[in-house]
């Protein structure tokens, strides 16, 4: 090989390229492929518990599920108060006022208040009675309020622990008037 | 031996060049792939996290919002049953048309009940039996659904057998400030 007279080498070294034109290909048939398998809504559900006026057709009531059904705390919304009616008594959590979803006014709750009587709630269950577990929990309402709100009121119950709600339903007349007399269905 | 013309030569270089190779101006145009790759790598990863080899489960309806909620029970293939404000709808059928009627009594549907115990005697003749998992129902209810259609489409669905009613939410996560 014919050399120059300094004895190197003029061959130019060029530096190794990778090919990258596989790759492209690959992730041209990758990304359609996962595009069309991508879900961007995560859709999950929220297991509700039979309550009092939901029949199960279950007829066993042990003497543990009773003491729970009398332990189990109520949610009461109306259109004007929230309430937690506990086996400690009832008493209001918050005033309702209105807010602007998405051009119509609602109701909306104080959700920090309900979670903070639910947290003190459950730290007195701990304490009065350690060995009976609460999951249960009702969220008794009037007839108009909102599902969202109802589901609102439920992922809070599920953050102290009260993960099996229940619904009820009653007229704003009979809820006004037991609650006048203290008798939501919780003892007081 | 004459030379080849210009016209003959080859479109890619041989030993041979051609005048405008030498002078520089016919270098080999090479696209640097490198920062779409990068681009694409993370297109990727995105996709990736994304991506649900279950498919989807339930096709949700045009005619409703559903709720947002924190619950992260992952949604089964059920009896799916559609709650709004106009209509009641059970699995693709419309069999309720809500109006004040509907909203101002507490006590079950008879048409809804009716149906849902068609659904599930139906599911028990071709199983020749039934358990826990065909009594449940999915309820896809609009954000505006009054609670009272709401409790009475489950009662409904609690007297015509279906023991477990499941509310299908949106998952947002942790952080709702709304909460």
């Amino acid at each position: 090989m014919a050399q120059a007279a300094t004895g190197r080498s003029h061959r130019v070294r060029h530096s190794p390229e990778l090919d990258l034109l596989p790759v492209m290909n690959l992730f041209c048939v990758i990304i359609p492929f996962l595009l069309l398998s991508a879900s961007f809504l995560d859709i999950t559900i929220i297991e509700m518990s039979p309550t009092e006026g939901i029949s199960t057709g279950a007829g066993t009531t042990s003497l543990a599920q009773s003491e729970e059904q009398q332990l189990q705390p109520k949610i009461i919304l109306t259109n004007e108060e929230m309430f937690l009616g506990t086996v400690f008594g009832t008493r209001s959590i918050s005033r309702v006022f209105l807010e602007d979803r998405n051009g119509e006014m609602v109701n909306r709750y104080d959700y920090d208040a309900l979670s903070e009587a639910l947290g003190d709630f459950r730290e007195e269950l701990d304490e009065a009675f350690p060995s009976i577990p609460v999951h249960k929990i009702t969220i008794l309402t009037v007839d108009d309020v909102r599902y969202d709100n109802i589901v609102k009121t439920i992922d809070v119950c599920a953050d102290h622990d009260f993960n099996q709600p229940g619904l009820q339903v009653a007229a704003y007349s009979v809820l006004q008037r037991q609650l006048a007399a203290g008798t939501t269905g919780v003892l007081p | 031996m004459s030379a080849p013309t210009k016209r003959h030569l080859p479109l890619t270089l041989g030993y041979k060049k051609n005048k405008a190779s030498i002078r520089g101006k016919d270098k080999k145009v090479t696209l640097n792939l490198t920062s779409m790759i990068d681009m694409f790598t993370i297109l990727v990863v995105f996709l990736l996290k994304s991506y649900n080899a279950e498919g989807q489960i339930v096709t949700l309806s045009d005619a409703l919002t559903l709720p947002e909620s924190r619950s992260d029970h992952k949604i089964e293939l059920n009896l799916e049953i559609i709650v709004t404000n106009e209509a009641i709808i059970v699995d693709g059928e419309p069999i309720v048309f809500v109006d004040e009627s509907v909203l101002s009594e507490g006590n079950p549907i008879p048409v809804l009940v009716e149906r849902l115990s068609d659904h599930l005697e139906y599911t028990r003749l071709m199983r020749g039996t039934i358990d826990e998992t065909e009594m449940k129902v999915n309820i896809q209810g609009d954000v505006a659904t009054r609670a009272i259609l709401l409790q009475r489409v489950m009662s409904s669905c609690a007297q015509a057998g279906y023991a477990t009613q499941n509310l299908t939410v949106i998952k947002v996560e942790g952080g709702d400030d709304e909460l």
